[in-house]
């Protein structure tokens, strides 16, 4: 999935910005620097999760524009007090991604389906949803444990989950794209997510 | 369904891939503000965010920042101050260019004002060895025996002309100049053409074409006005007399 000791820098170089709620206040005071900072901080990271998804430079480069914009925009609703910057951004840039190659790749073959998948993505990325999410979700810790998590599933499991979360597919569609039973699929995804969110519950009580 | 059963699929939700009933269900209790999914939902996002970490590193070129800057108006000053400062570099660098090129041309006129010097020295200097390598030549000398005066040579060719050589001939002052006389026997003098002496007192002046030497009768110098004479204004300073070669 991924070439560990390059994920963990940028995982470290994001981690050395402990202040993400000051950086939040500054965004939305529309404070100039405040975007320039949110780019060091989180614009190399959104790029190798676009490029992960669409393998295309200028593609990338384009959709990392409007992740960066689309978060300028709708700052105002973040709750600065409370919320996680980096989630919400991962997510925008991720949903940016996923709405790109679904309006491409022919998958959503509706114009109807491709718009109601926008809405939806647009829907979660809100950014009132993270508002009670602390500084820790993008912790070193939790990733170093969710990558060997991840290294433990099944080639099977581990299908799924990047079908999920690096294409945006439904388990309907993974079920067509694997030739596979929708149950099988069904159990693939749950017992994966499983498997990783136990992990992340071991790091919280631990 | 029970919220420990929608927690499975809390994070297919949060990344938009849940479908159908499933979905449907997760929104009816997210809308109650069931206080347990909305833990799951947190946790979901969390998860979610720390598994998009997990990507290979890949490098954004340098112009992104700049272009996504440039794209929400914050980097326009920046640029503005940019263009304002490359502005007055390259007018600076025009204006290097031209004092430059202005320099290198007066410098260019320069080198070939003396070429053209050097070029009419050697000549005139090539002149006056004709006239003493030619036999027919008669010389003739002045102020000899004199301390102060200009002494030389008067050198008389009836094909080539007169040639003056002289030293002890101080540099006319500022708005004055040497003009050499042809006086024929018993005859009014005739102007011979101006020169100027050099800073060491030395000169050198030509009367080029054919000259009556048997009607001359002296050659001589006199300080005239910078624009010449038609007849000598001030007393001779170098008469040299030819009469009877």
């Amino acid at each position: 999935m991924c070439r560990s000791s390059m994920v963990f820098f940028l995982l470290q170089v994001v981690l050395r910005f402990k202040d993400d709620s000051e950086l939040a206040r500054r965004l939305k005071a529309r404070e100039p620097q405040a975007m320039s900072d949110l780019y060091d901080r989180y614009g190399r990271l959104a790029y190798s999760l676009i490029y992960r998804v669409v393998r295309d430079a200028a593609t990338a480069e384009d959709l990392v524009q409007e992740t960066f914009l689309r978060v300028w925009n709708r700052v105002a609703s973040f709750d600065q007090q409370k919320g996680a910057l980096g989630p919400w951004v991962l997510t925008v840039a991720r949903n940016r991604a996923i709405d790109y190659v679904r309006s491409v790749d022919g998958r959503m073959r509706h114009a109807r389906s491709v718009s109601a998948g926008s809405l939806e993505l647009d829907r979660i990325e809100n950014p009132a949803r993270f508002s009670a999410l602390d500084d820790s979700a993008l912790s070193l810790d939790r990733a170093r444990k969710l990558k060997h998590a991840f290294e433990r599933l099944t080639p099977n499991q581990r299908m799924v989950i990047e079908l999920a979360y690096f294409e945006g597919m439904s388990q309907t569609e993974m079920a067509a794209r694997l030739k596979q039973p929708l149950g099988t699929v069904k159990t693939w995804v749950r017992s994966a997510l499983k498997t990783l969110r136990d992990e992340l519950t071991e790091v919280a009580t631990a | 369904m029970t919220c420990d059963e929608l927690k499975e699929m809390m994070e297919l939700y949060c990344l938009g891939v849940l479908e159908g009933e499933e979905k449907d269900e997760l929104d009816a209790h997210l809308a109650r503000n069931c206080e347990t999914c909305q833990r799951n939902l947190n946790g979901a996002l969390a998860m979610n965010a720390a598994m998009l970490t997990l990507v290979p590193a890949a490098a954004p070129p340098r112009r992104l920042k700049r272009r996504i800057l440039a794209g929400i108006g914050v980097e326009r000053s920046r640029w503005g101050w940019a263009a304002a400062l490359a502005a007055a570099c390259m007018l600076a660098v025009a204006v290097w260019v031209s004092l430059e090129e202005r320099r290198r041309t007066a410098e260019l006129a320069d080198a070939r004002r003396a070429v053209i010097e050097v070029s009419a020295q050697r000549d005139r200097l090539q002149q006056a060895l004709g006239f003493l390598d030619d036999p027919a030549t008669l010389p003739v000398s002045f102020g000899k025996g004199q301390p102060a005066p200009p002494r030389g040579n008067v050198f008389v060719n009836a094909r080539l002309g007169v040639l003056l050589i002289a030293s002890n001939l101080p540099p006319a002052a500022r708005g004055r100049i040497y003009q050499m006389w042809m006086i024929p026997k018993g005859g009014a003098p005739r102007p011979a053409g101006l020169f100027q002496s050099e800073a060491a007192g030395t000169a050198l002046h030509i009367l080029s074409g054919p000259v009556d030497a048997a009607t001359l009768g002296a050659v001589a110098v006199t300080l005239e006005p910078e624009a010449g004479s038609p007849a000598p204004t001030t007393t001779p300073i170098i008469v040299a007399p030819v009469a009877g070669l």
